[in-house]
């Protein structure tokens, strides 16, 4: 009894002052966010103006290089991180919003796609995954950890299943850096492939959502094809990430009977907790959508305030990107990741390819 | 078992993750636009 007591010495945080520490960073992620609009908008008309040939960057790029310029120079200082950590949150508020410009049948047909798609990526992930980790000799909970990173949604999944097998913070801190560091170069690689394949904004969309890691990353990656891109990422992302708990339950079980983790006890609880949230709330923001609850006009306003959260997420994706950080964890499960992520690259768009014929895309 | 204990675990249970705040600041919006408190917003 006495340890019960002495358990809750944290002093717990006001939330008052709680809010206080976020402003810092969230004005950071809104000024760099910005300044990448600013920017798209003034150096191409500048450029044309002095008859430059420039390349149409959009803001999303432009705002994703400035955040990684300051994270990876002048470094984001200690006053700024808590702040700059909530580009998760304008992440899944900008999706939730999102759901407005998508009617429910759309959902329900590209939805009903995606998923056959989505199972077969994961089956074929987590396949390869283990498969490599176990040809590279990785621990078999680190192999473990990359597999639900690069299979399901990037850090998130690798969070939750961390928790579910009891793994060690040191393989958590090397997935997490593998994945991260993927996601960064996928952004700079999928669209100039994409362009590079005339690949139409439904393939590319798909592509996207299905083979890159984090959901931040792969909306990103989509909004600098098109915004036709981005909203089939988005959704297709989204129904990888509904598949979390399933995938890290699977383990959960795996590892229990392996004697190296807790037995799982009430499964419908583990499978709610693990649920990304947001998803649900995207399809009720598109249920209200498709029966008419928000007029033409209102659709818009949501559309835009989408916008906005997005603009703060990419700010955030360059900002938290550090390659000097992800140097330090070492080359063995970057390299693994790397290999696994480009052969699943090339398996997705095989699927996409596949899909587009048998459904005349 | 302590107060301290039983105020943690009341504290724990309404705690509300990242992903239910975004919901809930995501349907906050949609209400205020939905209500006409945000009659356009720019991009």
């Amino acid at each position: 009894m006495a340890e019960a007591i002495t358990v809750p010495q944290v002093r717990p945080v006001q939330p008052a002052l709680r809010f206080l520490r976020v402003i810092p960073g969230v004005l950071l992620l809104a000024a760099v966010g910005y300044a990448g609009k600013l920017l798209e908008q003034n150096v191409g008309a500048y450029a044309k103006a002095h008859h430059w040939t420039f390349p149409n960057i959009e803001y999303v790029l432009w705002a994703i290089i400035l955040g990684l310029l300051i994270s990876n120079t002048v470094g984001v200082p200690e006053l700024f991180r808590t702040g700059v950590a909530t580009y998760e949150f304008w992440l899944k508020a900008g999706i939730v919003l999102l759901g407005a410009r998508f009617l429910l049948g759309d959902i329900l047909k590209l939805g009903g796609v995606s998923l056959i798609l989505v199972a077969i990526e994961i089956v074929g992930s987590l396949a390869f995954m283990t498969f490599l980790g176990r040809l590279f000799k990785l621990k078999p909970k680190l192999t473990t950890l990359l597999a639900v990173g690069s299979a399901v949604c990037g850090v998130s999944a690798i969070i939750a299943t961390k928790g579910a097998i009891e793994a060690d913070d040191e393989d958590s801190s090397f997935s997490i850096a593998a994945i991260l560091a993927l996601g960064a170069l996928a952004l700079f690689t999928f669209p100039v492939i994409g362009h590079f394949l005339h690949l139409s904004d439904r393939a590319y969309g798909l592509w996207a959502g299905l083979a890159v890691d984090n959901t931040a990353e792969a909306t990103a990656a989509g909004a600098l094809y098109s915004d036709a891109a981005a909203k089939l990422a988005v959704l297709v992302k989204s129904t990888r990430n509904a598949m979390i708990g399933f995938v890290v339950l699977a383990y959960a079980i795996y590892w229990a009977s392996q004697g190296q983790a807790k037995a799982v006890g009430n499964k419908a609880a583990f499978l709610w907790q693990k649920f990304p949230k947001f998803v649900l709330g995207f399809l009720l923001i598109s249920v209200l959508a498709t029966y008419h609850f928000f007029n033409k006009d209102q659709v818009g306003a949501l559309a835009n305030l989408s916008r906005w959260a997005f603009l703060l997420t990419f700010a955030g994706v360059g900002l938290r990107t550090n390659f000097s950080e992800m140097r330090k964890q070492g080359l063995r499960p970057f390299a693994v990741g790397a290999i696994g992520e480009v052969v699943i690259a090339g398996f997705t768009l095989a699927l996409v390819y596949g899909a587009g014929k048998i459904f005349g895309w | 078992m302590s107060a301290e204990v039983e105020a943690g675990k009341t504290e724990s249970r309404w705690k509300l993750s990242l992903d239910t705040w975004a919901v809930l600041a995501a349907f906050l919006l949609a209400l205020l636009v939905r209500v006409g408190a945000f009659k356009h917003i720019p991009w």
